[in-house]
């Protein structure tokens, strides 16, 4: 029963009722975001928010991404055009399961529920929910495969967008599937009820909202929303200059696929008189034989989210202002179009991380109040996929923790965010709580802490990262980390300094030290402890040019440390950060920044 | 002992409610003074006294219950003039408080700065401990160490302490030597121990609330003591019951030691009164309430007939404000009132507050030696206060003085003084407009389904153009208006809670601990039952509730329990049974087949307290309606001959065409040309604003 949609009709649409409109659609995500996390069992879900929840029209547009993850939003227009185009059965009361990256998903560990919504009869709306989930059923213990050769090695369950609920109720062949398969099969079953309910909600809200106004009223809204959108985004681009802007980032070495780092490359033209912006990713290198390749709607995704990121955040982010950025790919290439079967594992982060740093950071160089640093990049030991058996529950247990602390970039106008995650999260991810980790994880964290010095220096700082120590109580326990950053750190920008790499160290029972890989798996024994330093956000300007009275606060708020200001902000300060004395001594540190500047 | 008085003391006013044994309503109105609450309710008290023929003293004396509200303590959090309050932590994890629990708005927008920790770093102390998730020492507490912390306290100014150590909510012994250790070496250091205030898990939002309240302490226990103290000398001998973020009250001696209920106070009246009143005039059970008084414009919302709460309440926005950690009613606030200073910026726009005159020294017209221009000498300029009858005719008004600080406006925007005024009220209204939308465009609900009340003193001058702009077609102007939380408190029931902490499943039920907990909650309800009853409360509800969630979920649902005992296994079956019917309501989805894990079991213990009833008086039908005299008034572009009308000699049904100005003794409702207002049987207003801008 799929109803070709009428076209609607064109009036001039009341302001108000389109700003409560465009509101609805974002309360109506909202409280689908806030179903999947408040009913979701894997910490990932409910804690850390990695999901993301949109709605698409009838036609895959994407109409309203809430306040999901960039790098999980753009896409789901794809994957809601494969639902189409694969189903020309559509009905009421289905639900589809999709994580088939060569066909729109981001990749394997992300499972996109759709439901398509019908009102009298149309297909008027799909509400998508994407959840990253604890375990996809890989070939190892994590749902980041690094090294995977291919998509077989890599071992995940591939849903090319299947028919998961008939009826409104479950089509068990796929449930028993994935019990089969996937690790902790009630934790994944849990998650995906989460899902589901996340999907229906937003489709018993939408038949709500489409009664009380009309499905013309609707429909004339779609349109007027889109379009304003389309006409906020050409606004914005006919301001910024002419130009092609050109910049390269560098992945770190990953022995012995690539010993020597991997440059990503980027191609801009902005074109104000047209209004378009052209992203070109494909002067990069051709799929490798490991899980770092990008899928289609991951390097689209994060082109898009450099581009909007040194934007005016106003401008609406759906299918209509996106329609002005255009993005390059090439069949076979590392930054997308990933040639099958080569894997695309970890493609939502490193070098997907790598895409909206080195995007971002070239419109720095288009002038001073331009573009952004390079933000905090590597998934370190905070951010690891802890698995094993919790003599507690005397069961399995599998998840990846969030309680890494990855400085943002610093801006043109302000200091880095601290709660930054990644390029690719932008902040939006929530942290995890070292209480509910412990309580449902059989771990124990002996610390957590904002390191000081630890964002890059500048005119305006990156972000600091934090530190971190934690290791398995009972009995042994193995760490799946993919970090990067540990070689390449995060850049800054016209004049800004790098911020610190990222670091992994196992802690023995004897007190030494490790120096651990960047991708790694660790097994740990009670004793043992895994310890992570986060990078930092890279800076923006010169610090020479930071307001003393910052850097003094910086000092004072634990932010910054005396010799960092001394040696690299030429500030010199007096008294003590003990007893609130501490001050700027004005004469000297003009005599100090003179020498620095030399 | 027929009366019972209820006041909120605001930033700028301080309301009096006297209520009668007919359930009269008599207000008295009075500038807060910032020193002492009292000083203000007496004066209050002596102008509500006066209408009743009686003397403050005497009205006390004869008052059976007295119900208090006040914004000091958010006033307090959010100018961050709270106590000098340290945070002592677990080692190895100093920035719980900085951290948060990450997530922000605006995905695309990284110039943002990051939000300072409701306590700074350099105030924050490690203590070498550690408890772990089954309450088990790792590692002991080293009393040797947290007495070097505190030693260094009086040094460095330390007025409070927040202490909140991980997994105290398992073991609090370590939190409870902490506080031991702190009572001997500081015994005069208030001081929150996270697990007596708020047991719950999740170290950032129990971190945040001890902070909170203790940060409050020093500042909220004088003043209502203080408070307490002025009362029994006046002659005051019965309850006194302070107004919660709960949207309750209870007793002063037992939020006292809890300050963090004081959050909110006050302002969580206002949705309470406006419910009542929609009520009492049969209209549709949507409300949003406004609240304008000399400082801050509060915004709270009826939905459904059900005053709106927030169960995840962040003073500030959303991730990056300060978690209250507990529920309170949802009430926006904006710097906005009548006291709200007008100035122009470097661009020539003209902008109005946040900054306020407050009530010392107040707009220019209160002739205390305010000099700057505000949105109450607007309003004398535009004719609508009458300077000869503000607040009953209690205070003159310096009209010479509001025109002189409004000519600064003028000059400065090449305006005509007349378009300066209404350009400011034009902006304070635009102000309002966007807080009210925030709280519902922004949360997808159409403001037009909506009645819109104006309440506070400044309330009513620019109500009828908020509307209009929202297209709202019905607003509600109570005749107590000028004192709507005060008004509020007075329909406010006594609540009280009580929770315990007690694991179990479905699929192995510990009925006698779960009947500990539950007889633990009722004893302790009943304690207060007691002390209610012997205060002639006599109808008295408890209610039971328990947090539960589906086996490996991490967040909690409450679901109402049916009693205070379980003794079979078919009971636990129907609790599981309501279970799955909440969450499929909620959530769109149950799981049949997971046990259900139960947390954390609450009682609430619900006084009635008898509400005044809101019928109108007979003498007001009985009344002609005519203008009390006429007034030049300017609108937008002239001057027009306005009706001003005494709100106490307009009857039931009379009719009022705008423009015209219905003054009452503490509020002025402004019924702008177009705009139409009826008496209500009630003995309300209800305008209809102009018809031809309604969408």
């Amino acid at each position: 029963m799929n109803v070709k949609q009428t076209p609607p009709p064109t009036r001039e649409f009341d302001p108000i009722l389109m700003a409560v409109l465009a509101n609805r659609l974002n309360a109506i995500v909202r409280e689908m975001a806030n179903t999947l996390l408040k009913t979701a069992r894997s910490a990932v879900l409910a804690v850390v928010r990695d999901f993301s929840c949109s709605i698409v029209t009838g036609d895959n547009r994407l109409l309203c991404p809430g306040e999901g993850l960039p790098v999980h939003i753009f896409g789901s227009s794809l994957q809601s055009q494969s639902m189409c185009d694969l189903h020309d059965d559509l009905a009421p009361g289905d639900a589809f399961l999709h994580n088939d990256p060569y066909l729109g998903n981001t990749h394997p560990a992300d499972h996109m529920i759709m439901v398509p919504v019908f009102i009298d009869g149309v297909h008027l709306f799909t509400t998508c929910a994407k959840a990253h989930q604890a375990d996809c059923g890989n070939s190892i213990p994590s749902t980041y495969h690094a090294y995977a050769k291919d998509i077989y090695e890599e071992g995940a369950l591939i849903f090319p967008c299947v028919r998961v609920q008939k009826n409104f109720q479950d089509v068990n062949d796929i449930i028993r599937m994935c019990k089969r398969r996937i690790r902790v099969p009630e934790q994944w079953y849990g998650d995906y009820l989460a899902e589901i309910g996340s999907a229906r909600i937003g489709e018993r809200r939408l038949i709500e909202l489409t009664k009380r106004y009309g499905i013309e009223t609707i429909q004339a809204f779609t349109e007027q929303w889109l379009s304003y959108s389309e006409r906020r985004m050409v606004d914005a681009i006919k301001k910024m200059a002419p130009g092609k802007l050109s910049n390269t980032t560098v992945y770190d070495p990953l022995p012995p696929i690539l010993p020597d780092g991997l440059p990503i490359r980027v191609d801009i033209a902005v074109d104000p008189t047209a209004g378009y912006i052209d992203v070109d990713l494909t002067h990069n290198a051709d799929n490798m034989a490991f899980g770092l390749n990008e899928s289609v709607a991951c390097a689209t995704s994060n082109a898009m989210c450099g581009v909007f990121n040194c934007m005016d955040p106003d401008v609406p982010h759906n299918a209509g202002s996106f329609a002005r950025v255009r993005v390059h790919l090439r069949d076979g290439c590392i930054t997308g179009v990933p040639k099958f079967p080569h894997s695309v594992s970890m493609a939502t982060t490193n070098i997907g991380d790598r895409i909206v740093n080195v995007t971002q950071a070239a419109f720095a160089a288009i002038g001073d109040g331009h573009g952004l640093a390079e933000g905090a990049i590597g998934m370190g030991a905070g951010a690891g996929v802890i698995s094993g058996l919790d003599w507690r529950r005397d069961g399995p247990f599998i998840n990846q923790e969030w309680l890494i602390t990855n400085g943002g970039p610093a801006t043109p106008t302000t200091d880095g965010w601290l709660n930054y995650g990644l390029p690719v999260a932008a902040g939006l991810m929530y942290r995890g709580s070292v209480e509910v980790d412990e309580s449902k994880y059989p771990i124990l964290v002996k610390h957590l802490r904002v390191i000081a010095g630890g964002g890059g220096a500048g005119r305006f700082r990156g972000a600091p990262g934090s530190e971190l120590v934690y290791g398995p109580r009972h009995d042994p326990m193995t760490v799946v980390i993919s970090c990067d950053g540990q070689v390449n750190p995060p850049q800054g920008v016209r004049g800004g300094h790098a911020g610190p790499p990222a670091a992994t160290y196992k802690l023995k029972r004897d007190g030494s030290a490790e120096k651990l890989p960047g991708v790694v798996e660790c097994r740990l024994e009670p004793g043992e402890w895994v310890q992570g330093f986060d990078a930092g956000g890279g800076g923006y300007g010169s610090p020479l040019e930071r307001d003393p009275a910052r850097v003094c606060r910086d000092v004072l708020e634990r932010w910054e440390t005396v010799p960092r200001a001394h040696d690299i902000y030429g500030v010199v300060l007096t008294g003590s950060a003990d007893d609130d004395s501490l001050a700027v001594d004005v004469n000297a540190t003009a005599a100090r920044r003179e020498v620095l500047a030399r | 002992m027929p009366f019972r008085i209820s006041v909120d003391t605001g930033g700028t006013f301080t309301d009096v409610v006297v209520t009668d044994a007919a359930g009269r309503f008599t207000i008295g109105k009075a500038l807060t003074d910032r020193q002492r609450a009292f000083a203000s309710i007496e004066a209050g008290l002596a102008v509500a006294a006066a209408q009743l023929g009686t003397a403050a003293a005497a009205l006390l004396a004869d008052t059976a219950m007295f119900l208090y509200g006040t914004t000091r303590a958010t006033n307090g959090i959010v100018e961050r003039k709270t106590a000098r309050t340290a945070f002592l932590t677990t080692a190895g994890f100093p920035d719980i408080l900085l951290l948060k629990e990450g997530g922000k708005a605006e995905p695309h927008n990284l110039q943002m700065e990051y939000p300072d920790p409701y306590i700074p770093r350099r105030y924050t102390f490690e203590v070498p401990e550690r408890i772990n998730a089954e309450g088990g020492v790792e590692s002991v507490l080293d009393e040797t160490a947290v007495r070097r912390v505190l030693e260094t306290f009086p040094r460095r100014g330390i007025e409070a302490v927040a202490v909140c150590l991980l997994w105290s909510i398992a073991n609090p012994a370590h939190e409870l030597r902490v506080g031991e250790l702190i009572a001997k070496i500081l015994p005069k250091l208030p001081f929150t121990l996270s697990h007596q205030l708020n047991p719950i898990l999740r170290e950032y939002r129990r971190a945040s609330s001890t902070a909170i309240d203790a940060s409050l302490k020093p500042l909220m226990q004088k003043y209502l003591s203080d408070l307490e103290t002025d009362l029994r000398r006046a002659g005051y001998a019965n309850d006194i019951l302070v107004s919660t973020s709960f949207g309750g009250v209870m007793h002063l001696a037992d939020v006292v030691k809890r300050p963090i209920y004081l959050v909110k106070s006050g302002p969580a009246m206002a949705p309470i009164a406006g419910l009542a009143y929609v009520e009492a005039e049969g209209l549709p059970n949507n409300v949003i309430v406004c609240d304008a008084g000399g400082t801050t414009f509060d915004v709270s919302l009826v939905r459904d007939g059900a005053v709106e709460y927030s169960r995840d309440t962040w003073l500030g926005p959303q991730w990056t404000g300060d978690n209250l950690g507990m529920a309170s009613v949802a009430v926006h606030s904006i710097g906005a009132g009548g006291g709200s200073i007008a100035w122009v910026d470097s661009g020539g726009l003209l902008r109005v507050g946040p900054q306020s005159a407050g009530s010392e020294p107040g707009p220019a017209c209160y002739g205390r030696g305010g000099d700057y221009p505000t949105v109450t000498d607007a309003a004398v300029v535009l004719g609508y206060f009458d300077p000869a009858h503000f607040l009953g005719g209690r205070m003159t008004l310096d009209e010479a003085a509001a025109r002189r600080v409004i000519k600064g406006v003028a000059d400065a925007l090449g305006q005509t003084l007349e378009r300066a005024a209404w350009a400011v009220v034009a902006v304070a209204s635009e102000n309002m407009i966007q807080a009210i939308k925030e709280l519902t465009i922004n949360e997808g609900i159409d403001p037009s389904d909506s009645a819109l009340i104006g309440g506070g003193g400044a309330g009513g001058l620019n109500i009828v153009p908020i509307a209009q702009e929202l297209g709202c077609r019905t607003v509600l102007g109570p005749r107590t208006a000028g004192a709507l939380s005060a008004s509020g408190m007075q329909f406010s029931d006594i609540i009280t809670e009580a929770g315990a902490s007690k694991l179990t499943a479905s699929d192995d039920f510990d009925f006698a601990g779960v009947n500990r907990a539950l007889v633990d909650i009722e004893n302790r309800l009943e304690e207060f039952a007691d002390r209610l009853r012997a205060r002639g409360f006599k109808d008295l509800e408890k209610r039971y509730f328990v947090e539960a969630r589906y086996r490996f979920q991490v967040w909690e649902l409450e679901i109402n329990v049916p009693g205070s005992r379980f003794a079979n296994q078919a009971q636990i079956e129907a609790l599981v049974h309501e279970f799955h019917r909440v969450h499929e309501r909620v959530f769109a989805v149950h799981d049949e087949n997971n046990a259900v894990e139960f947390l954390n079991w609450r009682g609430r213990l619900i006084a009635k307290v008898n509400a005044p009833t809101l019928e109108p008086t007979k003498a007001l039908a009985t009344r002609e309606a005519a203008p009390d005299r006429m007034r030049r008034c300017y609108f937008g572009n002239a001057q027009v001959d306005t009706a001003i009308y005494l709100g106490d000699k307009l009857p039931v049904g009379a009719i009022v065409n705008g423009p015209a100005i219905i003054e009452e003794d503490t509020s002025t409702l402004v019924i702008y040309p177009g705009a139409i207002a009826r008496v209500s049987p009630g003995g309300r207003y209800l305008v209809t604003p102009p018809q031809e801008n309604q969408r």
